[in-house]
């Protein structure tokens, strides 16, 4: 199922997912992170993208997936933060 | 005696060229080619430029900036889309290493917007930094900004804004929802203003740029001097944008 959110994360910039996800396994096929948000460096939005693939739409799973992304490619965002982002992409549950 | 910058005045150039040049002297910069560098440009035709993650599709009315002979294109830095036309864009290019560069991101953007202040302050516009990346003058935008740092070189760019037209602004930018279009129109028009409006004339391209420079010289202590592009930078530029920013792959990829 095809889904997207818009979501202004608090004291920070708009977020908008457009999200693919499995609903009987209830993961992620495909994500694209967008928006006027800011990340260091601007190139590791992608491999954020690429490493959501597969993740258990559940807040926790997400979460810890996107802190091991930020952890592993000392990533750095500013108008955007994990809870932000796990919400967006939350949010496109239907 | 003041250390020297490169202060770069490129006139006015396309969407693409714009920012092939900036990413050119980016290169040039780490590679220690240039000394630090500031540059003022402008835009023609006017062009609608979009942060690295945006959409272009959902963001821009492709359509309209045809139709209007309006540039678009994806910058390399990350913030929102942004209508120029009649406005001053300044961009500085400097070693992250360099003492005046705080390491902190958020710092470095208070630092380099506190030239913007300075140079305002010389056309008796009082303003302030108000973060993420906004220069405000009695409650109203004049001045946004975004920054990218690769090969340990910072590239800021913003814009000053001289004049602005928010209903053609919002004719070549999609809003989320159209029900709401005309509410936003009128939100951005008391949130935004420009320096002709506060100063009650039309100011020029030269007496914004000359007080940016003042500005520049003044927040970072050093005397810019007007150079002009290598010819690596202009080869580089020509292939940035030939290959990057005036290409659909780029410019159409998220």
């Amino acid at each position: 199922m095809q889904s997207r959110s818009i979501y202004k994360v608090p004291n920070g910039k708009l977020l908008k997912i457009l999200l693919e996800y499995d609903t009987k396994k209830n993961t992620i096929n495909e994500i694209k992170i967008m928006g006027d948000f800011f990340a260091y460096p601007e190139e590791a939005i992608e491999v954020m993208e690429k490493e959501l693939q597969h993740t258990t739409l559940d807040e926790n799973c997400i979460m810890e997936k996107i802190k091991l992304v930020i952890k592993e490619n000392n990533i750095e965002f500013i108008g955007l933060n994990i809870e932000g982002l796990t919400k967006g992409i939350l949010m496109c549950k239907k | 005696m003041k250390e020297q910058w490169r202060l770069l005045k490129t006139g006015y150039n396309t969407a693409a060229m714009n920012m092939a040049i900036d990413r050119a002297v980016l290169v040039a910069s780490s590679k220690d080619m240039v000394p630090p560098t500031v540059r003022f440009y402008g835009w023609s035709p006017p062009a609608i430029s979009i942060g690295y993650f945006q959409s272009l599709k959902e963001e821009v009315d492709l359509d309209n900036c045809n139709k209007l002979g309006v540039n678009y294109v994806r910058r390399i830095t990350g913030g929102g889309a942004v209508f120029h036309e009649d406005e001053l864009t300044y961009s500085i290019i400097i070693p992250e290493s360099h003492k005046e560069i705080p390491n902190n991101i958020m710092d470095s953007y208070g630092r380099i917007c506190g030239a913007m202040i300075k140079g305002l302050k010389e056309l008796c516009i009082q303003s302030k930094y108000v973060p993420i990346n906004d220069i405000i003058t009695d409650g109203k935008k004049i001045s946004g900004s975004a920054q990218t740092r690769k090969l340990k070189t910072v590239l800021q760019h913003g814009t000053i804004l001289t004049d602005v037209d928010v209903d053609k602004m919002f004719s070549l930018l999609k809003v989320p929802d159209e029900k709401i279009k005309d509410k936003l129109i009128t939100d951005v028009k008391q949130r935004v203003t420009s320096i002709n409006h506060i100063l009650g004339r039309k100011i020029g391209f030269e007496e914004v740029a000359a007080a940016m420079k003042q500005g520049f010289e003044k927040e970072f202590n050093v005397e810019l001097i007007e150079g002009s592009l290598l010819e690596e930078e202009k080869e580089l530029a020509s292939e940035f944008e030939r290959e990057c920013f005036g290409a659909k792959d780029w410019n159409h990829r998220r």
